[in-house]
Protein backbone atom coordinates (compact mmCIF):
# COMPACT_ATOMS: atom_id res chain seq x y z
CA UNK A 1 0.00 0.00 0.00
CA UNK A 2 0.81 3.41 -0.42
CA UNK A 3 2.67 2.56 -3.39
CA UNK A 4 0.40 4.03 -6.56
CA UNK A 5 -0.43 7.01 -4.34
CA UNK A 6 -2.40 9.52 -6.93
CA UNK A 7 -3.63 12.71 -6.89
CA UNK A 8 -6.40 14.58 -6.03
CA UNK A 9 -6.56 17.74 -4.22
CA UNK A 10 -3.49 16.26 -3.42
CA UNK A 11 -1.16 14.32 -4.39
CA UNK A 12 1.50 15.12 -7.02
CA UNK A 13 3.00 12.92 -9.63
CA UNK A 14 6.32 13.71 -11.10
CA UNK A 15 5.96 13.65 -14.49
CA UNK A 16 9.20 14.06 -16.69
CA UNK A 17 8.58 15.48 -19.84
CA UNK A 18 11.07 17.34 -22.68
CA UNK A 19 11.51 20.27 -22.25
CA UNK A 20 13.03 23.29 -22.67
CA UNK A 21 12.51 26.97 -22.63
CA UNK A 22 11.53 26.36 -18.75
CA UNK A 23 12.98 30.26 -17.38
CA UNK A 24 10.17 31.85 -19.98
CA UNK A 25 7.58 30.09 -20.77
CA UNK A 26 5.07 31.49 -23.05
CA UNK A 27 2.04 30.66 -22.02
CA UNK A 28 -1.50 30.74 -24.09
CA UNK A 29 -4.15 32.90 -22.50
CA UNK A 30 -5.94 31.16 -19.13
CA UNK A 31 -9.27 29.56 -20.04
CA UNK A 32 -11.86 28.49 -17.91
CA UNK A 33 -12.35 24.34 -18.37
CA UNK A 34 -15.65 23.42 -19.22
CA UNK A 35 -17.73 19.67 -19.15
CA UNK A 36 -20.40 18.56 -20.95
CA UNK A 37 -20.51 22.48 -22.25
CA UNK A 38 -20.65 24.10 -19.04
CA UNK A 39 -17.83 25.91 -17.05
CA UNK A 40 -16.57 24.34 -14.52
CA UNK A 41 -17.20 25.44 -11.07
CA UNK A 42 -17.04 24.30 -7.17
CA UNK A 43 -19.73 25.02 -4.77
CA UNK A 44 -19.15 27.89 -2.58
CA UNK A 45 -17.65 28.95 -0.75
CA UNK A 46 -14.96 27.47 -3.72
CA UNK A 47 -11.29 27.13 -3.35
CA UNK A 48 -11.65 24.26 -6.47
CA UNK A 49 -8.32 21.86 -6.39
CA UNK A 50 -7.92 20.31 -9.49
CA UNK A 51 -5.52 16.65 -10.56
CA UNK A 52 -5.28 14.91 -13.70
CA UNK A 53 -4.79 11.24 -13.31
CA UNK A 54 -6.36 8.53 -15.46
CA UNK A 55 -9.52 7.46 -12.48
CA UNK A 56 -11.09 4.72 -14.80
CA UNK A 57 -7.82 3.20 -16.31
CA UNK A 58 -8.88 4.20 -19.81
CA UNK A 59 -5.28 5.57 -20.33
CA UNK A 60 -6.39 9.04 -20.68
CA UNK A 61 -5.79 11.45 -17.58
CA UNK A 62 -9.59 12.77 -16.11
CA UNK A 63 -9.88 15.67 -14.40
CA UNK A 64 -10.33 15.20 -10.64
CA UNK A 65 -11.63 18.70 -8.79
CA UNK A 66 -11.32 18.74 -5.31
CA UNK A 67 -13.41 21.38 -3.26
CA UNK A 68 -14.32 23.24 0.56
CA UNK A 69 -17.56 22.32 0.48
CA UNK A 70 -17.85 19.08 2.23
CA UNK A 71 -14.67 17.76 1.13
CA UNK A 72 -15.92 16.48 -1.90
CA UNK A 73 -14.94 15.42 -5.22
CA UNK A 74 -15.99 15.73 -8.63
CA UNK A 75 -14.88 13.38 -11.43
CA UNK A 76 -14.85 14.77 -15.04
CA UNK A 77 -13.94 11.76 -17.45
CA UNK A 78 -11.33 12.69 -20.23
CA UNK A 79 -13.86 11.81 -23.48
CA UNK A 80 -10.85 12.25 -25.63
CA UNK A 81 -10.45 15.39 -28.15
CA UNK A 82 -10.32 18.12 -25.23
CA UNK A 83 -13.77 17.18 -24.30
CA UNK A 84 -14.78 16.26 -20.56
CA UNK A 85 -17.89 14.60 -19.44
CA UNK A 86 -19.79 15.63 -17.12
CA UNK A 87 -18.84 15.33 -13.70
CA UNK A 88 -20.06 12.94 -10.76
CA UNK A 89 -19.45 12.64 -7.38
CA UNK A 90 -16.65 10.26 -6.42
CA UNK A 91 -17.73 7.84 -3.91
CA UNK A 92 -16.39 6.04 -1.26
CA UNK A 93 -17.84 2.43 -0.26
CA UNK A 94 -20.99 3.77 -2.05
CA UNK A 95 -21.53 6.79 -0.63
CA UNK A 96 -20.41 10.17 -2.03
CA UNK A 97 -16.67 10.52 -0.57
CA UNK A 98 -16.28 13.45 1.96
CA UNK A 99 -13.01 14.01 3.33
CA UNK A 100 -13.64 15.55 7.24
CA UNK A 101 -12.82 18.86 7.97
CA UNK A 102 -12.95 20.06 4.53
CA UNK A 103 -10.18 20.71 2.10
CA UNK B 1 -4.72 4.38 -6.70
CA UNK B 2 -5.10 5.55 -3.32
CA UNK B 3 -6.13 9.23 -2.78
CA UNK B 4 -4.48 11.62 -0.57
CA UNK B 5 -6.28 14.91 0.97
CA UNK B 6 -5.43 17.82 3.21
CA UNK B 7 -7.84 19.36 5.42
CA UNK B 8 -8.62 22.34 7.54
CA UNK B 9 -8.47 21.39 10.81
CA UNK B 10 -10.04 18.08 12.85
CA UNK B 11 -12.18 19.07 15.35
CA UNK B 12 -10.77 18.02 19.33
CA UNK B 13 -7.24 18.75 20.71
CA UNK B 14 -5.46 21.85 19.27
CA UNK B 15 -6.57 23.04 15.44
CA UNK B 16 -4.28 20.82 13.26
CA UNK B 17 -4.63 19.55 9.40
CA UNK B 18 -5.42 15.90 9.30
CA UNK B 19 -4.12 13.86 6.27
CA UNK B 20 -6.50 11.54 4.80
CA UNK B 21 -6.43 9.03 2.98
CA UNK B 22 -8.90 7.43 0.22
CA UNK B 23 -7.44 3.62 -0.23
CA UNK B 24 -7.95 2.01 -3.93
CA UNK B 25 -10.11 -1.16 -3.58
CA UNK B 26 -8.56 -3.81 -5.67
CA UNK B 27 -10.79 -3.96 -9.34
CA UNK B 28 -11.54 -0.32 -8.60
CA UNK B 29 -13.39 1.88 -6.19
CA UNK B 30 -11.83 3.48 -2.83
CA UNK B 31 -12.69 2.99 1.01
CA UNK B 32 -14.13 6.34 2.89
CA UNK B 33 -11.75 8.94 4.16
CA UNK B 34 -9.32 7.59 6.59
CA UNK B 35 -6.83 9.74 8.83
CA UNK B 36 -3.08 8.92 7.90
CA UNK B 37 -0.98 8.11 10.70
CA UNK B 38 2.87 8.36 11.07
CA UNK B 39 5.41 5.43 11.81
CA UNK B 40 4.45 6.31 15.21
CA UNK B 41 0.74 5.30 15.48
CA UNK B 42 -0.75 8.49 15.69
CA UNK B 43 -2.53 10.73 13.15
CA UNK B 44 -0.01 12.57 10.98
CA UNK B 45 -0.14 16.11 11.73
CA UNK B 46 2.55 19.04 11.46
CA UNK B 47 3.66 19.71 14.64
CA UNK B 48 4.20 23.72 15.27
CA UNK B 49 3.77 26.17 17.86
CA UNK B 50 1.32 28.05 15.71
CA UNK B 51 -2.15 27.86 14.30
CA UNK B 52 -1.07 28.87 10.87
CA UNK B 53 1.33 25.93 9.93
CA UNK B 54 -1.11 22.96 11.53
CA UNK B 55 -3.96 23.78 9.79
CA UNK B 56 -5.26 23.68 5.80
CA UNK B 57 -2.70 21.41 5.32
CA UNK B 58 -2.25 20.47 1.15
CA UNK B 59 -0.21 17.73 0.90
CA UNK B 60 1.33 15.92 -2.01
CA UNK B 61 2.78 12.10 -2.29
CA UNK B 62 6.60 12.41 -3.29
CA UNK B 63 9.62 11.00 -3.79
CA UNK B 64 11.62 14.44 -2.43
CA UNK B 65 15.00 12.49 -2.09
CA UNK B 66 14.95 9.99 -4.60
CA UNK B 67 15.85 7.24 -2.00
CA UNK B 68 12.97 5.16 -3.52
CA UNK B 69 10.48 5.64 -0.80
CA UNK B 70 7.42 8.18 -1.27
CA UNK B 71 7.53 11.38 1.35
CA UNK B 72 5.10 13.73 1.75
CA UNK B 73 5.19 16.97 1.65
CA UNK B 74 2.04 19.65 2.63
CA UNK B 75 1.61 23.25 2.25
CA UNK B 76 -0.36 25.29 4.93
CA UNK B 77 -2.29 27.79 5.96
CA UNK B 78 0.92 29.99 6.94
CA UNK B 79 2.66 28.75 3.58
CA UNK B 80 5.47 27.02 4.18
CA UNK B 81 6.23 23.30 3.29
CA UNK B 82 6.52 20.71 5.55
CA UNK B 83 8.04 17.50 4.98
CA UNK B 84 7.32 13.87 6.54
CA UNK B 85 10.06 11.31 4.93
CA UNK B 86 8.62 7.97 4.13
CA UNK B 87 10.39 4.95 5.85
CA UNK B 88 9.13 2.81 3.21
CA UNK B 89 6.10 0.85 2.82
CA UNK B 90 3.67 3.08 3.64
CA UNK B 91 5.52 4.34 6.56
CA UNK B 92 5.68 8.14 7.35
CA UNK B 93 8.07 9.66 9.85
CA UNK B 94 5.80 11.28 12.63
CA UNK B 95 7.94 13.85 12.64
CA UNK B 96 8.86 16.85 9.68
CA UNK B 97 11.25 19.21 8.47
CA UNK B 98 10.47 22.30 6.63
CA UNK B 99 12.05 23.18 3.12
CA UNK B 100 14.44 25.89 3.32
CA UNK B 101 16.18 28.22 0.78
CA UNK B 102 19.95 28.32 0.57
CA UNK B 103 19.97 31.25 3.75
CA UNK B 104 18.22 28.73 6.02
CA UNK B 105 15.28 30.11 6.19
CA UNK B 106 11.61 28.59 5.56
CA UNK B 107 10.70 28.60 1.90
CA UNK B 108 7.14 29.68 1.97
CA UNK B 109 4.69 31.76 -0.60
CA UNK B 110 1.94 34.56 0.60
CA UNK B 111 -0.08 31.86 2.76
CA UNK B 112 -2.09 28.61 1.52
CA UNK B 113 1.28 26.71 0.21
CA UNK B 114 -0.08 24.33 -2.59
CA UNK B 115 3.24 21.96 -3.22
CA UNK B 116 3.32 20.00 -6.33
CA UNK B 117 6.67 18.94 -7.97
CA UNK B 118 7.72 18.30 -11.41
CA UNK B 119 11.14 18.36 -13.62
CA UNK B 120 10.30 21.76 -14.90
CA UNK B 121 12.95 22.73 -16.28
CA UNK B 122 13.87 18.96 -17.83
CA UNK B 123 17.86 18.71 -16.05
CA UNK B 124 16.54 15.24 -14.08
CA UNK B 125 15.27 16.57 -10.63
CA UNK B 126 11.86 17.70 -8.89
CA UNK B 127 11.10 21.23 -8.72
CA UNK B 128 8.67 22.95 -6.93
CA UNK B 129 5.35 24.69 -8.20
CA UNK B 130 3.01 26.42 -5.80
CA UNK B 131 0.13 28.05 -5.98
CA UNK B 132 -1.04 30.52 -3.19
CA UNK B 133 -3.51 32.78 -1.10
CA UNK B 134 -3.16 35.71 -3.41
CA UNK B 135 -3.41 33.79 -6.62
CA UNK B 136 -0.76 32.95 -9.34
CA UNK B 137 1.57 30.15 -9.25
CA UNK B 138 5.23 30.60 -8.49
CA UNK B 139 8.41 28.08 -9.52
CA UNK B 140 11.05 27.24 -6.84
CA UNK B 141 13.86 25.20 -9.54
CA UNK B 142 16.55 22.45 -7.73
CA UNK B 143 19.62 23.55 -7.61
CA UNK B 144 20.32 20.56 -6.33
CA UNK B 145 20.16 17.27 -7.30
CA UNK B 146 17.42 14.56 -7.20
CA UNK B 147 18.70 12.88 -3.91
CA UNK B 148 19.37 16.49 -2.46
CA UNK B 149 16.96 18.89 -3.47
CA UNK B 150 17.94 22.66 -2.97
CA UNK B 151 15.70 24.95 -4.05
CA UNK B 152 16.15 28.34 -5.24
CA UNK B 153 14.41 31.86 -4.57
CA UNK B 154 10.84 31.66 -6.62
CA UNK B 155 10.45 33.16 -9.51
CA UNK B 156 6.99 33.75 -11.07
CA UNK B 157 5.45 31.30 -13.24
CA UNK B 158 1.96 32.88 -13.62
CA UNK B 159 1.18 36.33 -12.31
CA UNK B 160 -0.90 36.76 -8.80
CA UNK B 161 -4.25 38.88 -9.17
CA UNK B 162 -6.12 42.14 -8.05
CA UNK B 163 -8.36 41.69 -5.40
CA UNK B 164 -11.88 40.49 -6.83
CA UNK B 165 -14.21 43.68 -7.12
CA UNK B 166 -17.51 44.02 -5.81
CA UNK B 167 -18.52 46.66 -7.82
CA UNK B 168 -18.33 44.53 -11.13
CA UNK B 169 -20.93 42.31 -11.70
CA UNK B 170 -21.23 39.07 -13.54
CA UNK B 171 -18.37 37.02 -14.42
CA UNK B 172 -17.53 38.60 -17.46
CA UNK B 173 -14.38 40.54 -16.11
CA UNK B 174 -12.69 36.74 -14.47
CA UNK B 175 -10.12 36.54 -17.11
CA UNK B 176 -7.20 34.25 -15.50
CA UNK B 177 -7.33 33.01 -11.84
CA UNK B 178 -8.09 34.58 -8.60
CA UNK B 179 -7.01 34.02 -5.20
CA UNK B 180 -5.95 30.76 -3.28
CA UNK B 181 -4.77 29.23 -6.18
CA UNK B 182 -3.75 25.09 -6.56
CA UNK B 183 -2.03 23.91 -9.65
CA UNK B 184 -1.44 20.75 -11.31
CA UNK B 185 1.34 20.55 -13.95
CA UNK B 186 0.84 17.87 -16.64
CA UNK B 187 0.37 17.90 -19.78
CA UNK B 188 -3.03 18.55 -20.59
CA UNK B 189 -3.07 18.31 -24.39
CA UNK B 190 -0.58 15.26 -25.30
CA UNK B 191 1.87 18.07 -27.29
CA UNK B 192 4.55 17.17 -25.12
CA UNK B 193 5.01 20.58 -23.34
CA UNK B 194 3.83 20.62 -19.40
CA UNK B 195 0.87 23.17 -19.34
CA UNK B 196 -0.66 24.36 -15.84
CA UNK B 197 -4.48 23.41 -14.36
CA UNK B 198 -5.49 25.88 -11.76
CA UNK B 199 -8.20 25.94 -9.29
CA UNK B 200 -9.18 29.27 -7.81
CA UNK B 201 -11.30 31.26 -5.39
CA UNK B 202 -13.47 33.47 -7.02
CA UNK B 203 -16.42 36.17 -5.34
CA UNK B 204 -19.16 36.92 -7.81
CA UNK B 205 -21.65 39.86 -7.17
CA UNK B 206 -24.82 39.57 -9.47
CA UNK B 207 -27.66 42.14 -9.76
CA UNK B 208 -30.76 41.32 -7.54
CA UNK B 209 -33.61 39.79 -9.25
CA UNK B 210 -35.85 42.83 -10.44
CA UNK B 211 -33.18 45.66 -10.90
CA UNK B 212 -31.81 46.31 -14.20
CA UNK B 213 -27.84 47.08 -13.91
CA UNK B 214 -28.07 50.69 -13.74
CA UNK B 215 -30.82 51.11 -11.40
CA UNK B 216 -28.15 48.52 -8.84
CA UNK B 217 -25.09 50.29 -9.13
CA UNK B 218 -27.08 53.30 -8.13
CA UNK B 219 -28.38 51.85 -5.57
CA UNK B 220 -24.82 49.99 -4.48
CA UNK B 221 -23.47 53.70 -4.95
CA UNK B 222 -25.63 55.21 -2.65
CA UNK B 223 -25.41 52.03 -0.51
CA UNK B 224 -21.55 52.48 -0.19
CA UNK B 225 -22.14 56.10 0.87
CA UNK B 226 -24.41 55.46 3.98
CA UNK B 227 -21.57 52.29 5.09
CA UNK B 228 -19.14 55.04 5.04
CA UNK B 229 -20.84 57.80 6.67
CA UNK B 230 -22.00 54.85 9.54
CA UNK B 231 -18.30 53.58 10.03
CA UNK B 232 -17.29 57.46 9.97
CA UNK B 233 -19.37 58.37 12.65
CA UNK B 234 -18.92 55.14 14.88
CA UNK B 235 -14.84 55.53 14.55
CA UNK B 236 -15.33 59.98 15.30
CA UNK B 237 -15.89 57.48 18.86
CA UNK B 238 -11.60 57.28 18.24
CA UNK B 239 -11.82 53.46 19.41
CA UNK B 240 -13.65 54.01 22.99
CA UNK B 241 -16.92 53.78 21.97
CA UNK B 242 -19.88 53.15 24.57
CA UNK B 243 -21.85 50.41 24.63
CA UNK B 244 -24.78 52.47 23.48
CA UNK B 245 -22.86 53.55 20.49
CA UNK B 246 -21.03 50.21 19.59
CA UNK B 247 -25.26 48.66 19.93
CA UNK B 248 -26.24 51.32 17.40
CA UNK B 249 -23.36 50.94 15.03
CA UNK B 250 -24.05 46.81 14.81
CA UNK B 251 -27.86 47.43 14.79
CA UNK B 252 -26.99 50.25 11.46
CA UNK B 253 -24.73 47.73 9.99
CA UNK B 254 -27.17 44.78 10.36
CA UNK B 255 -29.58 46.92 8.50
CA UNK B 256 -27.63 47.97 5.65
CA UNK B 257 -26.52 44.85 4.67
CA UNK B 258 -29.83 43.27 4.79
CA UNK B 259 -30.60 46.07 2.44
CA UNK B 260 -27.78 45.64 0.40
CA UNK B 261 -29.28 41.89 -0.34
CA UNK B 262 -32.10 43.50 -2.15
CA UNK B 263 -29.03 45.30 -4.79
CA UNK B 264 -27.05 42.73 -4.97
CA UNK B 265 -26.43 39.20 -4.52
CA UNK B 266 -22.65 37.79 -4.21
CA UNK B 267 -21.92 33.95 -4.16
CA UNK B 268 -18.09 32.56 -4.43
CA UNK B 269 -17.26 29.73 -6.22
CA UNK B 270 -14.06 28.20 -7.65
CA UNK B 271 -13.30 27.54 -11.14
CA UNK B 272 -10.38 25.44 -12.72
CA UNK B 273 -8.30 27.01 -15.64
CA UNK B 274 -5.99 25.79 -18.03
CA UNK B 275 -2.77 27.58 -19.34
CA UNK B 276 -1.14 26.04 -22.36
CA UNK B 277 3.20 26.26 -22.98
CA UNK B 278 3.47 27.43 -26.68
Amino acid sequence: MFKNLIPLCLVAASSALAEDTSMNPEFTAPVRLKAAREIIRVEDPGYASPCWADMDGDGRKDLVVGQFAGGKMKVYRNLGEGKLAEGKWLEAEGKTAEVPGVW
Amino acid sequence: MDILSGSYSRDEGEMAGLFQVLWGVEGGGFRAPAALNGSDGQPLIIQDRDDLPRICTRPTAVDLDGDGKLDIVSGNFGGTFAVFLGEGEGRISPTHRFLMDEDGSPLAVEGHSDPFFVDWDADGDLDLVSGSASGGALLFLNRGSKKEPKFGPSTTLLPAVESSPDDVFGDDWVHGPQEDTRVWVDDVNGDGKLDVLIGDCVTLTWVAAGLEEAEAKKKLDEWSERMRKAQDEFQAAKGNPTDEQQEKYNEECQKLWKEREGIVRQDSTGFVWVIYRK
